[in-house]
């Protein structure tokens, strides 16, 4: 289980990583397809830095993503 | 490695099945994997290619169009005959798109099938194909959730009916489905790898999904205007006359440079409905098609350079591709195009490849 602090910054960017990174245990391939998945989804990762406001639509979005995924992330 | 293609355009569904049967003579198939015209009664079409083959795993579906190599056919049955070197291991079922919950189920016991979990199927040793009721509107919601289970790349089409937009058929073993997708987890005997082509380029102007009826493809707004005011705006055009451009300027999410499509249908009033879904949010490019004939070219030569010589490829074409080659009279050169490539495919009502997509060729090739 991640945990991510509430008082974090750039906490979209730090829970997309973990889901590419959890799905995809460093195959670039599958990092690439994770990145696609994600954007399909209506998520572009690309939107997102480390600088990225905390906007709590996006982080319910993928909350949601990853439990369907069957990866357990904790805001 | 014995794989054949072939095809009959005996009306009969019967005879046809016979012809492709002779073709193959001296075969001992594994698996048959066949694209037929929607005019072929789908019972009878689907037990005559059984009956030929019965010791094999017999799939397919109903199409608007067929291609085999150096050929794009109407109204006719083309087939992938391939022997137990080329796929080792298929395994097949029928997801009910009415039944909630049975895109996981039927994955699960595929995968079950292998001795493994969905998650556990190594993408370099497994593909799936999905075969899929091209008017059930439900691409997204399955590719979704077979993209959430697992990692292995599921690619098909979405199957068609002549432009009749009124029924579409799977079939298995014999069997007909209506509502359904076909869905096989192959273990293939050879090395395989995916082209994906759409002959788009971005022109980088964005428009951003505000306002949409996700469940019906119906975007009301871009960019907090009514959509097609946006999109006519944004390409310079008259909203009246915007259909007409729909062909050449879809739009895309981009991915690592690579444009998923989203076609525009039609429109309601200032509404445009799509034939794929478009989420709230979604940031899109407005594309501009290109040249469908040098960009195929390209991207098989691209391919050949890679991988060596490709020894079958299936290819899920989209129906706008067609209807754009035929409009141009380059059915004769896209099908040349193929002509050393063991091939077969059909004009789809959308093609999947990690998702659902349009105005695109998605191809499973072993080499």
């Amino acid at each position: 289980m991640i945990i991510f602090p509430l008082y974090m910054s750039g906490k979209i960017h730090s829970m997309i990583s973990t889901i590419i990174n959890e799905r995809a245990k460093g195959n670039p391939s599958l990092e690439s397809s994770t990145r696609t998945k994600l954007i399909l989804k209506g998520i572009d990762p690309s939107n997102f830095s480390e600088k990225s406001e905390d906007d709590p639509v996006i982080i319910e979005k993928l909350l949601k993503v990853a439990s369907d995924m069957g990866i357990t992330l904790k805001v | 490695m014995v794989l054949k293609v072939t095809y009959s355009i005996n009306p009969d569904p019967e005879a046809a099945a016979k012809e492709i049967l002779l073709n193959c003579s001296g075969l001992d198939p594994s698996a048959v994997l066949f694209f037929a015209s929607s005019r072929f009664n789908p019972e009878s079409i689907s037990k005559s290619m059984k009956n030929a083959f019965q010791k094999a795993t017999v799939i397919g579906c109903s199409t608007s169009g067929e291609l085999i190599s150096g050929k794009m056919l109407k109204q006719s049955v083309v087939a992938m005959v391939c022997e137990s070197d080329t796929i080792g291991d298929i395994a097949v079922d029928i997801i009910n798109l009415n039944e909630p919950g049975s895109t996981e189920t039927i994955l699960t016991q595929l995968a079950g099938k292998y001795g493994k979990k969905p998650l556990e199927l190594d993408p370099e040793k497994y593909v799936g194909i999905i075969l899929i009721d091209g008017l059930s509107c439900a691409e997204e919601r399955v590719m979704e959730r077979l993209s959430d289970l697992t990692n292995i790349t599921v690619i098909g089409g979405s199957a068609g009916d002549d432009l009749a937009f009124k029924k579409t058929w799977v079939y298995a073993d014999g069997r007909v489905y209506e509502n359904s997708a076909l869905l096989a987890v192959l273990k293939p005997a050879v090395k395989f790898d995916f082209i994906k082509t759409q002959s788009f380029c971005s022109l980088k102007k964005k428009l951003t999904a505000t306002k949409v009826d996700e469940s019906t493809r119906k975007v009301l707004e871009f960019n907090n205007k009514p959509a097609l005011v946006a999109y006519s705006e944004s390409l310079g055009i008259q909203k009246e006359t915007a259909n007409s451009s729909f062909m050449k300027y879809p739009v895309g999410l981009i991915s690592d440079n690579e444009p998923y499509v989203r076609s525009p249908q039609r429109t309601e009033g200032d509404a445009m409905y799509f034939y794929c879904q478009i989420r709230e949010g979604m940031e899109l490019d407005i594309l501009e098609s290109t040249n469908i004939i040098e960009d195929t070219k390209k991207a098989i030569t691209d391919k050949q350079k890679e991988v060596g010589k490709i020894l079958g490829l299936i290819n899920f074409h989209c129906i706008l591709r067609t209807l754009d080659l035929e409009q141009q009279g380059k059915t004769e050169d896209y099908g040349k195009i193929f002509s050393d490539i063991p091939m077969i495919g059909f004009s789809t009502y959308g093609e999947e490849y990690i998702g659902h997509i349009n105005q695109t060729s998605t191809m499973l090739i072993f080499y």
